[in-house]
């Protein structure tokens, strides 16, 4: 079986620092797929390398069998993948509506987008409350939800999450962590998730990388890493 | 006092139009297009060489005008300031390239359409008179209306359509947009030649009115930057409300301080300046409304 989405040699630099040396990773659909690793490894630079907010140096990234590097941005929401970007970045002045509707940009037949609507409403109701809302007025919690939805808005098959627990309050980290489990499950959908929350990402992952300066120093089953001692040293951080 | 708010109105509306089409420009491109009241002048006199010269209707000479106007604008977007703002982060360069296009624009202009003053004949005739109280020509009343109707219609655009929601979009979070699949070189250029169109119009309209000549442009660009400063840069309301504001002040101004000589202009740049120490970011300065 090929795999939805693989990195072969993926070298990245910004101003000549790299920020990726030689990644290779892979990934089959309909697995929930973690990276995790501190702040500058890496991480955010793969999903920036998928989305072509980044252009790569060297190296392929495959996805469905066909080359994805060098894809304009908007070409690539259209086959399918859509991100969940750090800090979230809502369009603070548009209406939740907007917001979520901006999500189903690149798709065209109303009803169907309708239909994606109401699902999204469906899955997170506060949203409903917060319609017609500015969306800058949120709590981050809310506005993690929103950007969450607006993701889905695209109908994505691969749905790529940066960081969706950063600057949430604790208690609603937990609500995010079983958000992202029931939407892979749901919808079908394949996920990369971006997180220096090590304990939740692989907690709902099934597979996992650890990344350490550029590089991927560890990879295998979210299950096994989760007690693995060298992992628990360098990313869990003790008992927490 | 009927006839201050009137003219008042009047002008606020065109003035609105204006403002409305560089705030647009300034919150896509973060450029400030110094070249906005050449754009307006053009505008007047293709509406002039379509009514006046060719004969056809006006409507045909506003159509002409906004085609134009959006055309021009999307070349100087693609070809001028999407290579330089590649190029440069420096927000100098735009500056002095927008300044640099109104210059050429003149320099244009004054080769197609000469230095004189031009006019179309009226499109209406006849006075609107109530009891003395209010009084004015049917051809500025239609000329208001229009341009309070093209307001609407654009506001209704930038909120209700696919194409204005991606523009706000742009103007709020570029990265978030891109990420939604909006491509940033095609919107900046739809809203460039959106805005530009917006300031042909107006001078298509107001070549009905005031007539056109060269020399209007810099002005026009002056106070289109008042306006938006009033309200707040990159803000619909804000440009809207500058530019009645301002159309306000000036028709109070030529009534009231008409008896102590030619002063209006004096004293709204003194109000500005106390207005802008007070609150620099404008009545509603926020990113985008």
């Amino acid at each position: 079986m090929t795999a939805m989405l693989s990195f072969e040699n993926v070298e990245l630099y910004y101003d000549h620092v790299y920020a990726l040396k030689g990644v290779s990773i892979e990934m089959q659909e309909g697995e929930t797929v973690a990276l995790i690793g501190a702040n500058g490894a890496g991480k955010s630079s793969i999903l920036r390398a998928i989305t072509g907010l980044r252009k790569i140096h060297s190296g392929e990234i495959r996805y469905m069998g066909e080359r994805l590097d060098g894809t304009p941005a908007a070409e690539i929401v259209r086959r399918g993948i859509a991100m969940v970007p750090e800090g979230r970045r809502v369009f603070p002045y548009m209406s939740v509506k907007d917001n979520l509707l901006m999500g189903a940009f690149t798709r065209t037949d109303k009803a169907d987008i309708a239909r994606t609507l109401d699902s999204v409403l469906t899955r997170f109701p506060r949203l409903k409350e917060r319609f017609g809302q500015s969306a800058g007025t949120l709590s981050g919690g809310e506005q993690q939800m929103m950007v969450i939805g607006r993701a889905l808005m695209a109908r994505p098959r691969l749905l790529l999450l940066d960081e969706p627990s950063l600057g949430i309050a604790p208690k609603l980290v937990q609500d995010i962590a079983r958000s992202i489990v029931a939407i892979s499950r749901d919808e079908k959908v394949t996920v990369l998730l971006v997180e220096q929350n090590s304990r939740m990402a692989l907690s709902i992952s099934n597979r996992a990388y650890a990344m350490s300066t550029g590089s991927v120093v560890l990879s295998g089953n979210s299950r096994d890493l989760i007690t693995d001692d060298r992992i628990k040293a360098a990313y869990l951080g003790g008992d927490v | 006092m009927e006839q201050i708010l009137v003219n008042g109105l009047y002008l606020g509306a065109q003035y609105a139009l204006i403002a409305l089409g560089l705030t647009l420009i300034f919150s896509l491109m973060n450029v400030l297009n110094f070249a906005h009241g050449q754009m307006y002048v053009l505008g007047g006199f293709v509406t002039y060489t379509i009514v006046s010269q060719l004969g056809l209707p006006f409507i045909v000479g506003l159509i002409g005008s906004a085609v134009t106007l959006a055309v021009v604008g999307a070349m100087i977007e693609k070809f001028l300031f999407r290579p330089v703002i590649r190029r440069s982060h420096r927000e100098e360069s735009t500056m002095l390239l927008a300044a640099g296009i109104a210059f050429f624009l003149d320099a244009v202009i004054l080769l197609l359409f000469g230095e004189k003053q031009r006019g179309v004949p009226k499109i209406i005739n006849g006075v609107f008179n109530w009891d003395f109280r209010i009084i004015m020509p049917y051809d500025r009343i239609l000329i208001g209306v229009l341009a309070i109707a093209m307001i609407a219609a654009f506001i209704l655009f930038m909120q209700y359509s696919r194409a204005g929601r991606a523009m706000r979009a742009l103007a709020q979070d570029r990265v978030a947009a891109q990420l939604m699949g909006v491509d940033v070189d095609r919107y900046s250029m739809i809203g460039f030649a959106l805005g530009a169109m917006l300031a042909g119009l107006v001078g298509g309209l107001l070549v009905t009115i005031t007539g056109v000549n060269l020399g209007m442009g810099g002005p026009t660009s002056i106070k289109a930057f008042m306006m938006i400063m009033i309200g707040g840069a990159g803000v619909i309301s804000g440009a809207i409300a500058g530019g009645f504001i301002l159309g306000m002040m000036e028709s109070i101004g030529l009534t009231v301080l008409a008896a102590y000589g030619d002063i209006t202009y004096l004293v709204i740049f003194a109000s500005l300046m106390v207005f802008l120490a007070i609150r620099p970011q404008g009545l509603m300065g926020k990113p985008w409304g």
